[in-house]
């Protein structure tokens, strides 16, 4: 019981912490997507650890670690005495069912989404094909607005207005196209439909409740580093500014404060993106890091009980 | 081989390009690299015609065929629609300067310094 309630302490306190540290990581100048694959794999990580938990609670004999554990399951048992045995029984069905509940959840809730986002992307691309002019990959529509995006799928689409190229320099174009294509490569809209899957599916956990909002700023930023890449950060800088003056209506971007200052800010002092190779070490770094945190917790708060119950 | 949609941007292209036509004026002017069928044609335009992106009008025994809007209104109303979809929960879209809800990015501006985060707001 000992290293099953530890276990959910750690994804618990996992869920909880996370998301502050990897978002002061990144206004402080922390590569985006590192960041992206850290909170990804901390959200496995955490769905890992509390199964593991309630797979621990469920198993009569407590599973692995017996050993390790028989010189301080007497100290445990007299922490616990008084406690009916039935306790662990009760909690771990209870957690079994919990946790199947929401695994059912948010494999449905990801179905629906797949479904209303093809049907989506259809009915965009019905109305573009005949609304745009194609031109290789890309999709132009005449109208004076400088404005573009992406429309996910295989192949993706970029779609741009002629009001793009009237209004930007030819720097400032390639800037704001190859932000668009790193959008498509980097499957950015799925990993923004995945984040909104685990809020849909997990809404009071941090971890999973900010998701969607924090991975759509996340990959907004790293596909800014890809276009720094390209063409420098004073192109994607002036772009930026110069295409989010028009756009969307309504109160969207008369707001300060937004991921558009952040952007900003990092185009106008971020740290340059780091190479592609040290990017991969970095993810996988942050990708192991994030996977044992929770057990590492974990390990911790087993200690701490131990050393609080059992001053030896 | 042309996908319906293809040919249906084609058409419109052609009608596009000047006054009300005749579906057999359409099959004349489309350039699509192959000879297509005066009733395919027939059916891109009556479909056209239900999506509402063509109005006709009888003319003898043929309808004359002439876009329900310029290319550019087209365009207009599409970027609206994309606008107003980019924030949806789908993701199928990503709009360059696409500006964070509120409450999105709640979690980011918190983090910032409480200097930046001042002149900020």
């Amino acid at each position: 019981m000992t290293v099953a309630v530890s276990l959910l302490i750690g994804a618990a306190l996992m869920s909880w912490f996370a998301p502050t540290v990897l978002a002061r990581r990144v206004v402080n100048g922390g590569d985006p997507l590192v960041a992206v694959v850290a909170w990804l794999t901390s959200a496995a990580a955490v769905a890992l650890t509390t199964l593991g938990g309630v797979v621990l609670l469920l198993l009569p004999n407590h599973g692995f670690g017996e050993t390790l554990l028989a010189a301080l399951d007497n100290c445990w048992s007299s922490v616990r005495h008084g406690t009916p045995p039935s306790v662990e029984a009760v909690s771990g069905v209870v957690g079994a069912l919990l946790l199947l509940g929401l695994s059912v959840r948010l494999v449905v809730g990801a179905l629906g989404s797949a479904r209303r986002r093809a049907r989506r992307r259809a009915d965009h691309l019905a109305v573009l094909r005949i609304a745009a002019r194609r031109d290789g990959e890309m999709l132009w529509l005449e109208h004076d607005e400088p404005l573009a995006f992406s429309l996910t799928g295989r192949p993706g689409v970029i779609v741009a207005t002629d009001g793009l190229t009237k209004q930007l320099t030819a720097p400032q174009v390639d800037a704001v196209l190859a932000h668009e294509r790193a959008h498509l490569t980097g499957r950015h809209h799925l990993i923004v439909a995945i984040g909104e899957a685990m809020a849909g599916a997990f809404p009071f956990l941090p971890l999973f409740k900010l998701a969607p909002g924090v991975l759509r700023e996340l990959v907004e930023l790293v596909a800014d580093a890809a276009a720094v890449r390209e063409c420098g950060a004073d192109a994607v800088r002036s772009a930026l500014l110069k295409v989010s003056r028009h756009g969307a209506p309504g109160t969207a971007l008369a707001m300060s404060g937004t991921s558009m200052d952040v952007r900003v800010e990092r185009l106008l002092d971020g740290p340059a993106p780091a190479s592609r190779r040290r990017q991969l070490f970095s993810c996988g770094l942050a990708g192991v890091t994030a996977m044992m945190l929770p057990v590492l917790v974990a390990v911790g708060a087993m200690f701490a009980v131990v050393t609080v119950a059992c001053p030896a | 081989m042309h996908g319906l949609g293809e040919l249906e941007a084609a058409v419109m292209n052609v009608l596009w390009q000047g006054h009300p036509l005749k579906v057999r004026e359409v099959l004349d002017r489309l350039e699509t690299g192959k000879k297509l069928a005066y009733t395919t044609v027939m059916t891109v335009l009556d479909n056209l015609h239900r999506k509402g992106w063509v109005t006709r009008e009888l003319e003898g025994k043929a309808y004359r065929y002439e876009p329900a809007l310029s290319r550019a209104e087209a365009a207009a109303r599409t970027v609206r629609d994309v606008l107003v979809s980019s924030g949806d929960p789908e993701a199928v879209l990503m709009h360059f300067a696409q500006s964070a809800t509120e409450r999105e990015s709640e979690l980011l501006r918190r983090a910032l310094p409480k200097k930046k985060r001042s002149s900020a707001s």
